[in-house]
């Protein structure tokens, strides 16, 4: 027994070093599967009228776009990877949870009322879901997408550029480039819509001058079918804080409050400026210290830049922001 | 399948054995660069007491380490009551009690606690036996008083005693120690040689290295003695040293001139090896009155003349000076 | 069995029964003064945290992260205490253990007196073994059980409840269930700790170096964590999954990360038996 002993224990650390390393390798991306070919068009058009029903899921965000660090911005806007678990109901229900390693922020509608959670603070926000833009943070792949080609369907050409799996699913890959007229800092933007739900699964940002992805926003794990309901209600738990928030004054306490927003353009090269007037100047975090000072018949201001787009933020209190290059910030200023 | 009978002593002790207690050939171990036994063949027949001899750095707690399986020779083999070891020395070392090291125990635990760990491992104990067991072996070696005291607290001789008991846990064929004495009192050496005579009369093979040659001499009928990692002599006791015995000392200033003389007159003659002005004068010659008259005829002074007897200490010192 | 007798040394038990070895290992760890002297540590952690968190109720609002939602929420002490713990405290009495398992042993000269009763020596690496285990369990077991007492005495509890961090309620019973396994879930992360320290344990005879090698890679696992540039190697270091433990406390309870952490923790135990009994086998002693 002593003879073999030595050689099968040196085979059972063996085994368990490889173990190690294919629990470490994540599951390589199999052969692209062989879906029935599809045209973009036909895509966008069942990605728009898609209705994939209740799911869960995993969804991990791959942050490189290169913001710099604000405080008061949430931390997933950092780079690095950030995850949340999302549950969609029938109608208008949803829940987002975003964990973070010792804490976690809770986002809960039932389509008439929406409540947030934040372990930190252990404070609820509560409301009508009416007084609440959109479904929450767009953090799922799906909703994020969905906006997307909403907006720049028109003003990109479309492509399919075969097939990928994404959460153990068939997917297409649906690829969407600036035409060459667009003023963008954006390369093309990558959907992996699900073959069978026409639900995208995976969004793929990729910015001018570089062949990683500023940001990556895909289900990890996604499992159709009907929800507990219990997920899309919410009880305030004992020893929490409850404010309400107020139906007149939609809008989280972070953004700037009564912004007048305009876009100029539209597609890839739109600008969103905002006048915000100078005041409340403790709601934005002090931009002395990131940007670079810039001036030009426009005004003068300070100059954020990221990889995927920038921001100008001028004296006289406006704020431009799109996926540009700043000379066509300062031009939206001047019109 | 659980009764098992345990093997006694007497049943080996008595008739003809014919497999020896332990036996190793071509032993060899090499620690790095250092060779620490080389090749040594040796056999240890049952029933015999055999005393282990060498300075120290010879090799005895290496090769005791290697015939309990405890280190693996780097050539040779070794056999412990017919078992190949280390391969089956699972086989064997039920059988063996043995004394390594001095005493290794745990400062923390009584030495009854310490007794019944080790006990507890004795694959021919049953579990009933083993505070019995435990007891009679504390009760051995003297040492029930100070039972339930930590061995924290215990005397070098104390934990002597304690390693001697573990190795009389349970009837044994064979008990290997290794300085059994070391840190012992004269009553404590003196129950170190009641248990070895105990242990001879009762069949069981004893195995004791030591450096205290007298006690070797007053205990063991086989010696086996080392030197530099090899076996410079070995066999019984009695032969070895009648082989050295005889003769006639003559302490005398001229000593060139008294061999001449007594190699003139055809006896056997030469210096002592140690450098004393002394003749050894075998007995094949004339008898000893004659030779110192002869001596003293011849002009040569003789301040003393004794019988010449090998004790164990000077063989062990012709044995293991010789090589330097 | 004369028969047996007759034919001599072949007749011979093979060795000592596994559950009275096992027993004896049992005894020697928890008479261990160093053992006990651990699990009074241990004791003391969640009786501090509580303390803390309710001192610091009183002061102020309830503070940030896991020690945080301690805070009026008492049976989320015992995770919070666990997860602490397994920072640097946890690993450390495990490494003590198996420090003195067998580089301990060997030093002082007792692991001879085991092979020689004698142990084989692969029943040697899992009485060894167990003793790790033994230790490893008794101290999460000891921080759990305290951890609901002070919970539930020093910081109070919400209406019979665990807040998890997700912001709803568990009742009891459901609450006991999480602690339960959040202790399983440290435990196993524990025999993983325990198994690569065995085999450094086998590897050696000095009990420190043990220790040293053990705190020394959760460390610098720490560090290397913290190395963007290096975060192709965190799938590989085990540290990587001990802050799945918070997960106990989200709700509905999301099992990949504990999932992942435990096979993780599998193939490292795996990695550690194997060499501890390769090496063993040979070891001399």
């Amino acid at each position: 027994m002593r003879r073999f002993g030595r050689p099968v224990a040196a085979a059972v650390a063996v085994a368990g070093l490889v173990g190690l390393g294919l629990l470490a390798v994540p599951a390589g991306a199999g052969a692209q599967p062989e879906l029935p070919p599809v045209t973009p068009e036909e895509l966008v058009r069942s990605v728009l009228e898609a209705k994939p029903g209740p799911f869960a899921g995993t969804v991990e965000a791959e942050n490189a776009l290169g913001l710099p660090a604000l405080p008061g911005l949430p931390a997933a806007a950092a780079d690095g990877t950030s995850t949340a678990r999302v549950w969609a109901g029938d109608e208008r229900q949803g829940r987002v949870q975003l964990p973070t390693s010792d804490s976690e922020r809770t986002f809960v509608t039932d389509g008439a009322t929406f409540w947030t959670w934040d372990s930190d603070t252990r404070e609820v926000t509560t409301g009508s879901r009416a007084a609440q833009p959109g479904r929450g943070p767009a953090v799922d792949p799906a909703t994020a997408a969905g906006e997307l080609i909403d907006r720049l369907g028109g003003s990109s050409t479309l492509a399919v550029d075969g097939t990928a799996e994404v959460a153990g699913r068939p997917a297409y890959e649906l690829v969407l480039a600036p035409q060459p007229t667009e003023r963008t800092l954006l390369r093309e933007i990558r959907i992996a819509v699900d073959a069978e739900k026409r639900m995208p699964l995976r969004l793929v940002v990729l910015a001018n001058g570089s062949p990683d992805p500023a940001l990556r926003i895909g289900f990890t794990d996604v499992a159709f079918g009907p929800q507990d309901p219990a997920l899309f209600t919410f009880t305030p738990p004992p020893g929490s804080t409850v404010r309400t928030a107020p139906a007149e004054r939609p809008g989280n306490r972070r953004g700037a409050p009564n912004a007048q927003v305009r876009t100029v353009g539209d597609g890839w090269d739109a600008v969103h400026v905002a006048e915000r007037g100078a005041q409340a100047p403790g709601n934005i975090p002090d931009l002395d210290r990131i940007g670079t000072r810039v001036s030009g018949p426009w005004g003068s201001g300070r100059l954020i830049t990221s990889v995927v787009g920038s921001v100008l933020v001028t004296d006289d209190g406006r704020i431009a922001a799109g996926a540009v290059p700043e000379q066509v910030l300062t031009e939206a200023l001047t019109r | 399948m659980t009764a098992h009978s345990v093997i006694g002593p007497a049943e080996t002790g008595t008739g003809p054995v014919a497999t020896p207690a332990a036996r190793v050939s071509g032993l060899r171990k090499v620690f790095g660069s250092t060779v620490a036994i080389d090749g040594i063949d040796l056999e240890v027949p049952a029933g015999s007491v055999l005393g282990m001899l060498g300075p120290n750095g010879s090799g005895k707690t290496t090769l005791i380490r290697m015939l309990l399986g405890l280190t693996r020779p780097t050539a040779g083999t070794v056999e412990l009551l017919g078992h190949p070891v280390p391969a089956a020395a699972d086989l064997a070392l039920p059988h063996v009690g043995a004394l390594v090291e001095g005493p290794g125990f745990h400062p923390f635990l009584t030495g009854r606690e310490n007794l019944r760990r080790l006990a507890a491992a004795e694959p021919l104990l049953a579990t009933a036996d083993i505070r019995p067991a435990v007891a009679a072996a504390l009760e051995r070696v003297g040492l029930t008083a100070a039972a339930d005291r930590r061995y924290r607290g215990y005397s070098l001789g104390m934990k002597q005693r304690l390693g001697l008991a573990a190795a009389l846990l349970v009837p044994r064929r064979l008990v290997v120690l290794d300085e059994p004495t070391n840190g012992l009192d004269p009553a404590g050496t003196r129950d170190v040689r009641r248990i070895i005579a105990e242990l001879h009369a009762a069949g069981t093979t004893v195995i004791v290295s030591s450096h205290l040659l007298a006690e070797v001499e007053a205990t063991c009928t086989h010696v086996a003695v080392l030197q530099s990692g090899g076996l410079v002599a070995t066999g019984e006791l009695a032969s070895l040293l009648a082989a050295g015995t005889g003769g006639l000392i003559v302490v005398t200033p001229e000593a060139d001139a008294a061999v001449r003389a007594l190699r003139a007159a055809g006896a056997t003659a030469y210096r002592t090896r140690d450098g004393e002005p002394a003749v050894v004068v075998s007995d094949d010659g004339p008898p000893a009155p004659e030779i110192i008259a002869l001596l003293v005829r011849t002009g040569i002074p003789v301040h003393e003349a004794r019988r010449r007897r090998t004790n164990l200490e000077e063989l062990f010192a012709q044995l293991t000076e010789d090589g330097s | 069995m004369t028969a047996a007798t007759a034919t001599g040394p072949a007749a011979t038990v093979r060795g000592a029964p596994l559950g009275r070895l096992l027993g004896a290992e049992l005894r020697w760890v928890l008479r261990r003064p160093r053992t006990i002297a651990f699990l009074v540590l241990f004791a003391l952690v969640p009786v501090v945290i509580g303390a803390g968190v309710a001192i610091a109720d009183r002061a102020g609002g309830p503070g940030r992260g896991l020690i945080g939602a301690v805070a009026g929420n008492g049976l989320v002490l015992p995770v919070a205490a666990l997860t602490v713990s397994l920072a640097l405290l946890l690993p450390l009495a495990v490494a003590m253990a198996a420090a003195d398992a067998l580089a301990g042993e060997s030093a002082a000269g007792t692991l001879r007196g085991l092979l020689v009763a004698p142990v084989g020596r692969l029943r040697l690496v899992v009485m060894k073994a167990f003793g790790v285990l033994v230790v490893a369990a008794a101290a999460t077991l000891v921080i759990a059980v305290l951890g609901v007492l002070c919970g539930l005495v020093v910081v109070g509890w919400a209406e019979g409840q665990m807040v998890t961090l997700s912001g709803t309620t568990l009742g009891f019973g459901e609450a006991m269930g999480r602690v339960a396994l959040a202790a399983a879930w440290t435990t196993g992360q524990l025999l993983a700790v325990g198994a690569v320290a065995l085999a450094v344990s086998s590897l050696t005879e000095h009990p420190l170096v043990v220790l040293a090698a053990v705190l020394g890679g959760v460390i610098v696992s720490g560090v290397l964590a913290a190395i963007p540039a290096l975060s192709w190697l965190q799938p590989y270091l085990l540290t990587t999954g001990w802050s799945a433990g918070a997960d106990v406390l989200r709700d509905p309870l999301p099992l990949d990360g504990l999932g992942e952490s435990t096979l993780r923790a599998l193939c490292y135990l795996v990695v550690g038996a194997g060499v501890t009994v390769a090496r063993m086998l040979r070891r001399d002693a």
